[in-house]
């Protein structure tokens, strides 16, 4: 009685009675679930533009993070890091064209994910190598202040550091949807996620495309580890993020950019509330295994995700 | 507003602005910079100003003098709705001739039936197709001289000495002014409002085609009168979408637009209406209650495929609406949370409804040619759009009575419109009176005096009735109000349009006359019924595949009974339920002369082309057999058989005056 | 009238050209010319090898035996985005459009070959390729208006009707502004009339652009009213080739054809 009562009347009567700490657990859950849908994002774009599951996107952040303290601990000031961790990136995209889309071309889709496999193990030991293993601290001058917010007669409290990643994550997804819906580069990638075949036959080169989806992927994947790493220290750990990725694939849909970013939200919010409100009652950790949870609620009852094409073929 | 309502009322009442041409010249000289017409050309809305108007109109009234064209000679202009070819009309008028525009979808012909009786000299096409269409039969119209084409494409190979194009003719004109001054004003000063503006052939119910000759006064006064009544100005928007051989175009986008200087919008093909009305936005719109139909029907099916959500939210608002609606459209008072849940409704459905039809600056839109079903007049009027009725004819210059402001009921036709004079005869037919009253049919003066008595009025061919707040209510052709052979009134297109009105039902016919009971054909929807067939499952073939289906039937029947649930409740029609009806296993064709131009039936081809079908209705038989030619979208001609089912419905006994 | 559209020049040879998978002969030693400005047909039953004929000169498959030279040049091994650049457009028998993009963003990405303008900028979208992009929008919408396809510039082209979707196909290969222009069965699956549309668009193709255009069709009517000069596969080899006149007339032509359905 008592736990049904824990799990079904306390946590509704905590939210009405605290709306403003409501409003800040959904708020700072908001912000985490940027970060989430971040990741993701770089798991759509390569999915769309190449039918490939990028196991290495998660190694993707790492080594951006890893390559970007890597060279600000080298005495290189963070206005010239960034750029030099982009073209880090950009020639990354390229080798892995030459080194392992090229070779793979119109292998089946599974071999070509093992392939990422072995990509995020040559990332990892590639980036420790260089840039060292130990944890790291990074910081590029992002503030980190509390403020604090007037909700009528009560105020709450947010992370300045949170907003700004937050900021930066939204300045971004909206970018890559103009770069993706407006800019002629861009209707040349959703055309070849579209149709290889006829792509190829409009004279789009599938090679170049590739570049470019796994640049922009190490870009996303480049912020991503900005602010992850700024959170929580550059260490291998940041890799694992990819794992909270996906559950928001499920939710959202392999093949949707709004679904990545949607998913990322939902997930950010629902872990964080089910944490504070649900987490006495069943004990703790909630914020864990919230995630997958909720993707298996998924696959159960919608497999295709929030926004995914519908999985059904018109003859 | 630089360009000030004053300014334009000045025009409107200015007497010596007697011709249409000698309006252009005005608004030219008053607003040169204002636009006057545009049109959608590869994908941008390119427009002329007043001034590049009458510059256009010169070049080529001055092209054609110098092809020789004559004061009084015909112009025949066959086409969509385009600058140029309004501007060639005007052109033709500035010189003193008649323009004659053809229905642009008619087969050749009924094309040279018009050019010969028209004894037109000059024709301009629009593009290949046309210009196809009247090299087929210029050998048979002895006296067409010259073609002008719009568009080249596809022309370059054709290299006959008679064929212009129109930036030619245009080019042409221009040195001819330039060796000419002054001939063109001159011209125009010529004119008088007594003489024939257009000739417009009507393809009447019955026969050939009746040539009915405007002259400048009557388009004029009728354009100056009722954009008064309306209060049109200068800032209203207009779509040009309907024929140009129809009336009212003449009058909505030629007549009212010279004569209050509001701008004209010519869509970038017939298809794309829609999308061109969404992005012009019309203040001021007319169509025929097909469209609007159309429209709903069209709105219905998406929202058919809309997530549960958004069908639950349409439904609430549109019950609100339908509930207060109207009444706050009239200005009636209504409470105030009513009036809040309206506003609510109107940020979540009505704007969002109203902006993907296009229909969100709509200030006044008009519907005529023929009844429109009470619920869809209802549905706009409730969203707030002001859809009003106006009863017309192409004799009249279209206004007959129209329905003023804040006085608008479903089921009548308005009051008399400004300066019309209307009279019932002894056996219920509408006579009318008006400036805008045609001057004759052309070559025809039997048809004119059957039509127009010697002091000016003019029979409708209608019968109806004024109620007691003054409105005009027409019930059906006055030749058509029957009698069944127990000698009760039978009134076919009211049963008609009741069956119409059923989105299912896309046209039906009933017989009667001088029967022992009413029996009806009907030409189910194909988009409607369609839909509900995908929805449930249910693949077909063909138009006749699905209308011979049980299912379909069965929902005909329904709607058959519902009408003559309704018929039961009126003691005079209550005799005239239908008993027997069924599908059609084609659907009506103006191709193959079962329906006018305009979309209506032509009853008598009807009765002969399916008469098995007729005396099948009037037996016992549950189904029969008929074989009807017909006429492909190519013009070959090949017959089309049919099995059909015949139902017999329910009828009810005459109620008692209960409603 | 139809003479008239080449001037004897030849654009494409196909020289002796053989093509197996595996143990089947799709192509045996096959040549045929194809003159500039002319509508050339490729006719034959089932198999006969058309598509596969269709798919060498575009460079989608490369025949072991035999060369093709086209404006002059001998190719040998060249990628089907290649064959694009060098203006060889074409459409397919199941029509490969980009289903999720609107009718304006296919034929757009026809004009792909035409962006001049330097990849950075493009990515970036700034100055100069907003400007080009501007250009190619507008003869996009010539095509558009060309074709008579207005009112679905916005329409994904996966909700179209199927011969709506194979005039967007048409258009995405006029985008490119192609020399040659092939047709895989272009009018396949159509009503009459949607065929009698397709065959207007095709001739003014020829008539307004001079272009080149080598169709596969199965229906004879078509091809009779249409091309110039018909080649003829049976079996992957070919069985005539001449006038629309000259091959209705060949014994060969009937035989192969008895049989099979045609009108």
């Amino acid at each position: 009685m008592d736990i049904l009562t824990a799990i079904f009347v306390t946590p509704f009567s905590e939210i009405v009675a605290g709306p403003v700490f409501f409003l800040e657990v959904v708020v700072s859950g908001l912000l985490t679930g940027i970060m989430y849908s971040l990741v993701a994002l770089g798991f759509v774009l390569i999915f769309k533009a190449s039918g490939i599951f990028n196991f290495a996107q998660g190694v993707l952040v790492l080594f951006a993070a890893l390559t970007l303290v890597g060279l600000m601990e080298r005495g290189v000031p963070v206005i010239a890091a960034i750029p030099l961790t982009m073209i880090v990136m950009i020639v990354l995209a390229m080798l892995v064209e030459k080194l392992m889309l090229r070779p793979l071309v119109n292998q089946d889709p599974l071999i070509l994910f093992m392939a990422t496999i072995g990509l995020s193990f040559v990332l990892e030991g590639l980036g420790e190598t260089l840039w060292g293993s130990n944890v790291k601290r990074l910081d590029i001058g992002i503030p980190e202040d509390v403020w604090q917010v007037d909700v009528g007669d009560k105020y709450m409290l947010l992370n300045s550091f949170d907003v700004y990643a937050a900021v930066t994550g939204a300045i971004l997804v909206v970018g890559l949807a103009v770069f993706f819906h407006k800019t002629p580069i861009g209707r040349a990638l959703r055309a070849v996620a579209d149709d290889h075949q006829a792509a190829m036959s409009v004279g789009i080169p599938l090679r170049t495309i590739w570049v470019i989806v796994w640049s922009v992927s190490g870009m996303v994947a480049l912020v991503a580890g900005i602010m992850w790493g700024g959170k929580s220290g550059v260490q291998f750990s940041l890799s694992l993020i990819a794992l909270k990725a996906l559950p928001v694939l499920i939710l959202g849909g392999l093949t949707s950019v709004p679904g990545a970013i949607i998913g990322g939200l939902i997930i950010g919010v629902g872990e964080k509330v089910a944490e504070v409100y649900w987490g006495p009652a069943i004990g703790g950790a909630i914020e864990n295994w919230f995630a997958y949870a909720l993707a298996l609620v998924f696959l159960l009852f919608r497999p295709q995700g929030l926004f995914g094409e519908r999985i059904i073929e018109r003859v | 507003m630089p360009d000030t309502p004053e300014e334009s009322r000045v025009a409107a009442t200015d007497a010596t602005l007697d011709t249409l041409p000698k309006l252009l010249l005005d608004r030219a000289a008053r607003s040169p910079d204002r636009d006057a017409i545009r049109e959608k050309d590869l994908g941008i809305w390119q427009a002329w100003t007043w001034r590049e108007y009458r510059d256009q109109v010169r070049a080529f009234a001055c092209g054609l003098a110098a092809l020789g064209f004559k004061r009084g000679d015909r112009l025949a202009i066959i086409g969509d709705n385009r600058p140029q070819l309004y501007g060639a009309m005007c052109a033709a008028q500035a010189l003193g001739g008649i323009p004659v525009p053809v229905y642009q979808d008619s087969v050749a012909e009924e094309m040279q039936y018009v050019l010969e009786h028209a004894e037109v000299r000059f024709a301009l096409a629009e593009d290949q197709e046309q210009v196809d269409k009247l090299l087929e039969i210029k050998d048979r119209c002895a006296l067409l001289e010259t073609l002008i084409y719009e568009d080249d494409r596809g022309l370059r190979h054709y290299d006959q000495p008679f064929l212009h194009g129109f930036a030619q003719v245009q080019a042409r004109g221009r040195e001819f002014d330039a060796s000419n001054p002054g001939h063109f004003e001159a011209e125009v000063a010529k004119g008088r409002g007594g003489d024939v503006a257009i000739i417009l052939y009507t393809s009447g119910t019955t026969g050939r085609p009746k040539g009915v000759m405007l002259t400048h006064d009557n388009v004029v006064i009728t354009a100056r009168n009722s954009a008064a009544a309306d209060g049109l100005r200068p800032d209203d928007e207009v779509l040009a979408y309907l024929p140009m051989a129809w009336v009212g175009d003449n009058i909505f986008s030629v007549g009212q637009a010279f004569v209050t200087g509001f701008c004209v919008s010519c869509p970038e093909s017939g298809a794309t209406v829609m999308h061109d009305m969404n992005e012009i936005g019309p203040t001021y719109f007319f169509a025929p209650p097909r469209i609007f139909e159309n429209l709903l029907t069209t709105v219905m099916i998406r929202m058919e495929d809309a997530s549960a959500l958004k069908r639950k939210l349409f439904r609430y608002f549109m019950a609100h609406a339908r509930r207060v609606g109207v009444d706050i459209l009239d200005g009636k008072p209504v409470s105030f949370t009513d009036r809040l849940l309206y506003r609510l409704g109107d940020v979540l459905i009505y704007g969002p409804l109203k902006n993907t039809l296009g229909l969100s600056r709509i200030r006044i839109a008009y519907t005529a040619g023929e009844a429109i079903g009470p619920e869809i007049f209802e549905f706009y009027r409730s969203l707030g759009i002001n859809i009003k009725q106006l009863y017309g004819q192409t004799e009249a210059a279209v206004f007959v009575t129209m329905q003023p402001n804040g006085e608008v009921k479903p089921d009548t036709v308005g009051k008399p419109a400004p300066g019309v004079e209307i009279k019932i005869a002894d056996n219920g037919e509408v006579l009318y009176r008006s400036p805008g009253v045609f001057e004759c049919y052309y070559k025809n003066p039997e048809a004119t005096a059957e039509t127009k008595t010697a002091d000016g009025w003019v029979h409708t061919g209608d019968a109806g009735f004024f109620d007691a707040d003054g409105h005009l209510k027409i019930i059906d052709r006055a030749k058509d109000v029957g009698k069944l052979n127990d000698g009760s009134m039978f009134a076919p297109k009211y049963i008609e349009n009741k069956l119409k009105f059923f989105p299912e039902i896309k046209e039906a016919v009933v017989f009667g006359q001088g029967r022992d009971y009413v029996s009806a054909f009907v030409n189910i929807d194909l988009e409607a019924v369609g839909s509900w067939a995908e929805r449930h499952g249910m693949p077909y073939s063909s138009y006749q595949d699905l209308a011979s289906r049980p299912q379909v039937l069965d929902i005909v029947q329904e709607c058959v009974e519902k009408v003559n649930a309704d018929l039961a409740g009126d003691e005079r029609l209550s005799g005239s339920q239908i008993r027997r009806f069924l599908i059609l296993h084609k659907e009506l064709d103006a191709d193959d002369g079962e329906l006018t131009r305009t979309r209506k039936v032509r009853r008598n081809t009807v009765h002969e082309r399916y008469k098995v079908l007729i005396d099948a209705l009037y037996s016992d038989a549950k189904r029969a057999r008929v074989e009807t030619e017909m006429t492909f979208e190519d013009g070959r001609k090949g017959t089309i058989k049919g099995d059909v089912e015949i139902r017999d419905a329910r009828t009810h006994a005459v109620l008692a005056k209960a409603s | 009238m139809a003479k008239e559209r080449t001037n004897g020049e030849v654009l494409l040879d196909v020289d002796n050209i053989s093509l197996s998978f595996g143990g089947v002969q799709a192509i045996q030693d096959v040549s045929f010319d194809v003159l500039r400005g002319e509508v050339r047909a490729i006719i034959g039953p089932n198999g006969a090898g058309k598509s596969s004929m269709l798919n060498c000169i575009n460079g989608f498959y490369h025949p072991q035996k035999g060369t093709i030279t086209y404006k002059g040049v001998k190719r040998s091994q060249m990628r089907t985005h290649e064959a694009a650049a060098q203006g060889i457009a074409r459409t397919f028998q199941n029509i490969a459009l980009f289903k999720g993009m609107s009718t304006l963003d296919n034929i757009m990405t026809g004009r792909n070959l035409k962006m001049k303008v330097n990849f950075l900028l493009q990515a970036l979208y700034l100055g100069p390729a907003r400007r080009e992009e501007l250009e190619h929008r507008e003869f996009v919408e010539k095509i558009i208006d060309f074709l008579e396809i207005q009112a679905i510039r916005k329409t994904p082209v996966g909700r179209l009707p199927y011969g709506l979707q194979k005039r967007v196909e048409l258009g995405r290969a006029l985008a490119a502004e192609p020399e040659l222009l092939l047709l895989d069965e272009p009018m396949a699956g159509m009503n009459t009339e949607e065929k009698e549309d397709m065959s207007r668009f095709i001739l003014d193709v020829s008539d307004e652009f001079g272009t080149t255009i080598v169709l596969i069709e199965h229906d004879m009517g078509v091809v009779m009213d249409l091309s110039d000069r018909v080649v003829v596969l049976d079996y992957g080899k070919k069985i005539a080739d001449g006038t629309p006149d000259e091959v209705r007339t060949n014994p060969d032509v009937i035989d192969a054809y008895l049989g099979v359905a045609h009108d």
